[in-house]
């Protein structure tokens, strides 16, 4: 197998988790009722943690260590979809965000536990009942707050359709998919993107939320290949100022 | 994470004389005989005003407690320090809640609670109020701001309030991480590089006023709290607990070859006891009365929070539903 | 003008700078009513309550008590009820049993078919009310009685809690998994930070320098 291709996999998939679990962490004695305070900040840890295990993976594959690969990059090295990197907004963008990203991963992470290439499986098998809680809670909140008042209606729609581009910029395909596919490491981004939209189907009819046409949109890409919003950057420099002050610290 | 710092009201003994002496005896006597007072028990009103305020104003601290470290979240060093920072600052406001749901049980409602903070009417711990300036600052407080919180908490868990022991047991097991991840992490920089430790020398020096402010004033300055006492409201005199912490602590700091900027401390070998020089009582005052630097900003902060999300408060609200206070 | 802050989130957030003017106190139920929870720390023992959340269903209520009560240590399995569904006894002293304290009341309300309840018991006063077992019955009262006859005399009994089984939400068996990595969460674990060595190293190094 190709190895070029297996860490395309694992820095796309690193990097979403990354950019993701920093962003939401940033909502951290933020948060609109202590609870969800709580429970959003385990989700942003969880996130942090997963793309460390996939890092992890990197470095057996021989790239360097998982800190000077999270902290140390520029955007344009970064392979994170465009969604993750947008700044968290009010809590209906962050919330729909959440609904729309982790119900693409839990399919990515089913699909991972079947994989051929057996690092990926054992990681994706055991981080998958995180991803569930994830998507519990995403699914939950848009149910309820989906189908209340106007206002949050209004709020929640306005927010889909503003990071529905950027979502579907989530299924970029890479230029090792079919490699991938036929190696039985990975189905395929459009096998995810399938799955994926059944499944935020299933819960937006449950809800006064309309899914507007796909097929009308155009797909917000680049993000796998490094070309990334003007949010990106200024998010890195953050999160190393302190490791960049002397990145040959123990800090 | 809380101190000492905390105000309680002169007694007024008229207060005391309405109550049923029958009930004040039995309840005076469970307490004697070292058991818990659960919510739906007999109390005097003073008691429970009392740890209506206590809870009250350690939940606070805890909200607001969570910002000055929060103000180093995004921007942690590596993925194990990542990774902590946010499950501290997490644990801050997990414990906000169990406290604020302690302080229910007792009659006053969340939404009052958290009012009377936004409006400055109730007050916090006072070291909150201070700024951390860089990631060493929030070291610093992870470590020893708590193990400040944990020497007034071990002692406060072994109250006479059911619910708030209840509380306090879990908070107590939960900061057993931070002040270890606080102490890896000071330990890394003062034995780090050159840069690093002048950093927390730094941060060191900016803190201990605020840190010895944190147990409160000293005893001969405080209102008389003989009844809370006994009423095992009020666990430890603010002089106690500030030797405890010194005590411990002290000599980890001196160990590391950190200097403290207090040229009186020391240890008096004859009363066993630390000397060192008062910190300035008027600034602690000055800051709890709402004037330090940071004041405006936590509040702020807290406030716009609950502005913030007030649409979803609002569109989960379901006018069916009937408030009960927790039950224990 | 917006306020510059130390915290960069905090600067994003365009606080307004000045003093603001007293905000009106938060409606009733602004904080949603609350829920009681019970954690399961191993396969096969009892259920034990934990604490409140504050939520606006039960639904909600779980994934808030999930995070709240179990992000720390292990747990297998989580139940919440609605704190007005629960019916509460008198409290006793510590030693006495309660459910000998308890006079016979007549049920307020009785359902035509026996439904089953689960009983919570607390054996001294400061600790948490752990599940004693369940019972058939047609009202709360009777509950109580049947749960006398069934577990009441098991040593001292401070307080009873009575609860319909339909009033609690459990989670799914299968999604268990959802705890299944807390115990490897190490990095909120105290053992995981161990720091004698840097000490001893560095204080070997500079002993001169080292005060006291």
């Amino acid at each position: 197998m190709n190895e070029l291709a297996i860490k395309d996999l694992l820095y796309k998939l690193a990097d979403d988790e990354l950019i993701l679990g920093h962003r939401n962490s940033e909502w951290t004695g933020f948060g609109p009722i202590l609870e969800e305070d709580i429970a959003f900040s385990s989700m942003a840890q969880d996130k942090i943690g997963h793309s460390l295990a996939f890092y992890t993976l990197l470095n057996e594959l021989g790239e360097a260590d998982p800190d000077t690969v999270a902290f140390t990059r520029n955007a344009e090295q970064f392979h994170n979809s465009q969604l993750v990197e947008l700044p968290n907004g009010e809590y209906d963008f962050s919330l729909i965000r959440h609904f729309l990203y982790d119900n693409a991963e839990i399919v990515r992470f089913e699909m991972l536990s079947r994989s051929s290439y057996e690092p990926i499986a054992k990681v994706a098998t055991k981080l998958k009942g995180e991803v569930k809680y994830h998507v519990l809670h995403a699914n939950t909140w848009i149910k309820n707050l989906g189908a209340s008042t106007e206002e949050a209606i209004l709020r929640l729609q306005s927010s889909l359709n503003e990071a529905l581009p950027y979502a579907l910029g989530m299924f970029e395909p890479s230029k090792y998919e079919q490699e991938l596919i036929d190696a039985g490491v990975y189905e395929g981004e459009e096998a995810v993107k399938a799955e994926w939209l059944k499944r935020i189907q299933a819960v937006l009819e449950k809800t006064d939320l309309k899914l507007p046409d796909l097929e009308s949109i155009e797909p917000k890409f680049g993000g796998r290949y490094g070309q990334h919003t003007e949010h990106l950057q200024p998010l890195l420099d953050e999160m190393a100022e302190v490791f960049k002050i002397d990145p040959t610290a123990e800090w | 994470m809380y101190g000492g710092g905390n105000v309680f009201e002169a007694t007024k003994f008229d207060t005391l004389q309405n109550e049923d002496p029958v009930k004040m005896a039995e309840f005076e006597a469970r307490i004697e005989r070292g058991e818990k007072i659960e919510p739906n028990d007999w109390m005097p009103e003073l008691y429970r005003k009392q740890l209506i305020r206590m809870i009250e104003q350690h939940a606070h601290s805890e909200i607001i407690g969570s910002l000055p470290e929060g103000t180093w979240i995004t921007r942690a060093p590596g993925f194990r320090r990542k990774l902590a920072q946010m499950a501290k600052v997490q644990d801050e406001v997990g414990h906000a809640q169990l406290l604020y749901s302690a302080a229910e049980t007792l009659g006053k409602s969340r939404e009052q609670m958290l009012t009377d903070l936004i409006n400055g009417k109730s007050k916090y711990s006072n070291v909150f109020n201070y700024p951390a300036f860089t990631w060493a600052d929030s070291n610093i407080i992870s470590w020893l701001i708590d193990a400040g919180a944990i020497v007034n908490q071990l002692a406060n868990a072994k109250g006479s309030y059911g619910p708030y022991c209840r509380a306090l047991d879990r908070i107590c097991a939960e900061e057993a991480f931070h002040l270890k991840y606080g102490h890896d992490a000071v330990v890394h920089m003062a034995t780090g590089s050159a840069k690093q430790r002048e950093m927390i020398q730094a941060a060191l020096n900016r803190w201990w006023t605020p840190i010895m402010h944190f147990f409160g004033p000293p005893d001969k300055m405080s209102t008389h709290t003989e009844i809370l006492m006994k009423w095992k409201v009020k666990m430890a005199s603010n002089d106690d607990m500030r030797q405890q912490f010194l005590d411990m602590y002290v000599p980890k700091i001196w160990e590391l070859g950190l200097t403290l900027p207090d040229p009186n401390l020391k240890k008096n070998a004859e009363t066993g006891k630390w000397d060192y020089t008062e910190p300035d009582w008027e600034e602690f005052k000055r800051v709890i009365n709402g004037d330090g630097p940071c004041n405006a900003e936590r509040l702020a902060v807290r406030r716009t929070a609950e502005e913030r999300g007030a649409w979803v408060r609002r569109a989960l609200l379901n006018p069916k539903s009937k408030y009960v206070k927790p039950l224990a | 003008m917006s306020l510059t802050s130390l915290d960069p989130r905090v600067t994003r957030l365009n606080l307004p700078e000045g003093e603001q003017p007293p905000v009106e106190a938060k409606p009733v139920l602004d904080q949603f009513e609350t829920y009681e929870t019970f954690h399961q720390k191993k396969e096969g023992t009892a259920y034990t309550y934990v604490g409140p959340v504050h939520a606006p269903n039960e639904e909600v209520a779980f994934l808030f008590s999930k995070e709240q009560y179990s992000r720390r240590a292990a747990c297998t399995g989580m139940w919440v009820a609605r704190t007005s569904h629960i019916m509460v006894t008198p409290y006793v002293g510590d030693g006495e049993n309660v459910y000998d304290a308890i006079r016979t009341e007549e049920p307020t309300e009785r359902s035509e078919q026996p439904e089953a309840y689960e009983i919570f018991h607390l054996k001294k006063r400061g600790k948490a009310h752990t599940h004693a077992g369940r019972v058939e019955a047609t009202s709360y009262q009777e509950a109580l009685q049947e749960a006398k006859k069934a577990f009441g005399d098991k040593g001292p009994i401070v307080n009873v809690w009575v609860v319909k089984s339909k009033h609690v939400f459990r989670n799914n068996e299968e999604d268990k998994d959802m705890w299944l990595t807390i115990p490897d969460k190490k990095y909120r674990d105290a053992v995981a930070y161990k720091v004698m060595d840097k000490i001893t190293k560095y204080k070997e190094e500079n002993k001169t320098t080292a005060v006291q």
